[in-house]
């Protein structure tokens, strides 16, 4: 009896699989062919994290061209690209995610190439964010936005000049610091002290920045990735090492802090748009990136954003765009991209949590 | 006993689509954590299938182990709190008459409704430096310099019990409701000391919900990271950060899969163990 119950249950189960599994491309066979007809649908399917476009550029898209916007907001740039696949690049007209990510989905060949025909405002990306390593000839990507972390610190709490990374081990900052939980940048901070690539793979290096960082923890007060300049703001750390958005929202919480460009350098990371190669509505995300590129939009993108702008017309006086906001393209030159290490992440990741563990 | 059988028998029909669900969203997911825990990771996305140990080698590794360690001693740590605070709860509230009893096991269910993150951004505006204890003891003068109470492991332990503790409390409290309280009027007719009375009668009878509160409390305080992350500043790692962050961050899929098998086999000791000391059927089903 328990044997034909199991197997009459598996069998049930098969049954649903495959019928789930019909489902699912007679779906994206529908769309595939409803790409290739001229009219599409009014809609335009955007995934990336919520609240990254601010909702009144998306209601002026849908009251300028009549397309209906599906918002799909995902956690993280890794799960962004679980789902994708699962969709076999399709479901999504327009993904935005981060450089390293968009690099692994390239070559997967998950981005469709961009017809820059339909987007004429494609000229107004500045160059500074052109031709970076996730997408080399411009082909697929249309660059959002850009974040630098910065230190920020706040003179009240600290009577010593901070220039430079180097200053966060200064012994008068003991249980002060925050920085944000995040392996690639803080271990990425400590090979900048030592003059070395913040995409090392190198072992040795690597035990060598680990040995080094293992002498920051006593001045860790925490590891914040999410909400460090709340920490800032409310007095609960001195100094603090976060991104771009967050150093901006302490500034405007707290005018008197002070922000540093550490002098060993800086790493910086893009946020850039693309389209996945099935998209149901390429037509409609080539319209909406043409309508973001527009330089008014774009500075207003930013303003609500607080990342870096990266739209050489946005930056017209007439916008009056935040000059925090905008940065000059031999800045960008001397910094360096955090890039994916492949296998070479498990090690960075190890020496991480050996570092919360100390 | 042959009555028993048929009406088995009509139950399992019954069951039949619980059965399935079980099979398609429990099994099948597990089967494929097990399976991912053998594979190994692709050098820039998911894994290549092919059959190694690595995974379960790296687990043995001196960094992992202190990960398991320092799990393991707030997983203690928690549940032990959560019993010297709760069963006191627990017992005088089982005392407590009928209606006065159902409002405050009423109170301890509320908070409950709420998203426990929300909860615990509570806890981090209470013990902040600039927050409501730190004010009120700097306004009162019991201290000059704000105190740093968050960012602490000592927050982490705060965290952990409050969260946990309903647990500990409901288990108890069932178990001393159920209590035959003429056997401690007895013991204490027979001259025992009310403690006497209290460790020789009443604490056996009401230890099946000790150790149940114990497993309900110790199994899932290695999986909490959220409230490591946020009251502790990151700084505390438990089984659960590990997998996160292997999984997130890494993207080493094989290694969060192995993980969560010894995290899974880890559990289902405990409750084995459980079951062979309390020899009842209380916690029938969770194994």
């Amino acid at each position: 009896m328990s044997l034909c119950k199991k197997l009459l249950s598996l069998a049930l189960t098969v049954a649903m699989v495959t019928a789930l599994a019909g489902c699912s491309t007679s779906n994206s066979s529908s769309s595939g062919s409803q790409s290739e007809t001229q009219g599409e649908e009014k809609v335009l399917n955007i995934f990336t994290w919520a609240g990254y476009f601010p909702d009144d550029i998306l209601a002026e898209f849908t009251e300028a061209t009549g397309i209906e916007v599906n918002f799909v907001p995902f956690e993280s740039n890794d799960e962004m690209l679980m789902k994708l696949q699962a969709a076999q690049g399709g479901d999504y007209d327009i993904v935005l995610a981060s450089d390293y990510i968009i690099d692994i989905a390239r070559n997967e060949g998950l981005l469709k190439e961009l017809d820059t025909s339909k987007i004429p405002n494609f000229v107004n990306i500045a160059s500074g964010f052109q031709n970076q390593y996730y997408d080399p000839e411009n082909k697929y990507t249309v660059p959002y936005a850009a974040g630098i972390p910065l230190i920020v610190y706040n003179p009240e709490m600290v009577d010593f000049e901070i220039t430079g990374y180097e200053d966060l081990w200064n012994p008068a900052l003991a249980d002060s610091v925050v920085v944000m939980d995040d392996a690639r940048n803080v271990i990425g901070l400590t090979l900048k002290t030592m003059g070395e690539s913040l995409n090392t793979t190198d072992p040795e290096i690597l035990e060598q920045a680990k040995e080094k960082l293992m002498t920051l923890k006593p001045n860790i007060r925490a590891l914040d990735y999410n909400t460090p300049h709340i920490l800032m703001i409310s007095g609960e750390t001195a100094v603090g090492y976060m991104f771009t958005s967050q150093v901006v929202t302490a500034l405007q919480a707290n005018p008197d802090l002070k922000v540093v460009y550490p002098k060993e350098g800086l790493g910086f990371g893009i946020d850039a748009c693309f389209v996945p190669v099935n998209a149901p509505h390429p037509d409609n995300a080539f319209a909406f990136l043409d309508f973001i590129l527009d330089g008014e939009r774009s500075a207003r993108i930013s303003e609500q954003t607080l990342y870096i702008n990266c739209n050489s017309a946005a930056a017209a006086e007439e916008y009056e765009l935040n000059p925090a906001l905008i940065i000059s393209n031999d800045i960008i030159e001397n910094a360096e991209m955090i890039k994916d290490v492949g296998e070479t992440a498990s090690l960075y990741n190890d020496i991480w949590t050996e570092f919360k563990l100390s | 006993m042959k009555k028993r059988k048929s009406s088995g028998k009509a139950l399992s029909l019954g069951a039949l689509p619980m059965l399935l669900w079980t099979l398609v969203f429990v099994a099948i997911p597990l089967l494929y954590i097990l399976w991912m825990s053998f594979m190994k990771r692709s050098a820039t996305w998911g894994v290549v299938a092919q059959f190694t140990l690595d995974s379960y080698q790296k687990i043995l590794s001196p960094t992992y182990l202190k990960v398991f360690a320092q799990s393991m001693w707030v997983a203690l740590l928690t549940t032990l709190f959560t019993l010297l605070l709760g069963y006191p709860f627990a017992y005088f509230t089982a005392k407590l008459p009928r209606r006065a009893r159902s409002a405050v096991l009423m109170l301890l269910v509320v908070p409950f409704w709420t998203n426990s993150l929300v909860r615990i951004y509570g806890w981090m505006i209470l013990l902040r430096s600039q927050g409501v204890l730190n004010n009120l003891f700097l306004s009162l003068g019991l201290i000059d310099q704000p105190l740093k109470m968050l960012y602490t492991f000592g927050s982490v332990l705060i965290g952990m019990i409050y969260a946990l503790i309903p647990f500990m409390i409901l288990s108890i409290y069932s178990s001393v409701e159920k209590m035959d309280w003429s056997l401690v009027e007895a013991a204490r007719d027979l001259g025992a000391s009310a403690w006497r009375a209290f460790f020789t009668v009443t604490l056996p009878q009401t230890a099946p919900g000790i150790m149940a509160g114990c497993v309900l409390v110790f199994v899932p305080s290695v999986g909490l990271f959220f409230i490591s992350d946020l009251m502790g500043g990151a700084k505390t790692v438990l089984l659960g950060n590990l997998i996160r962050n292997e999984l997130l961050t890494a993207r080493d899929w094989p290694t969060g899969a192995a993980l969560s098998m010894v995290m899974m086999i880890l559990s289902m000791g405990m409750i084995a163990l459980y079951k062979r000391l309390a020899g009842d059927k209380s916690l029938e089903g969770l194994l």
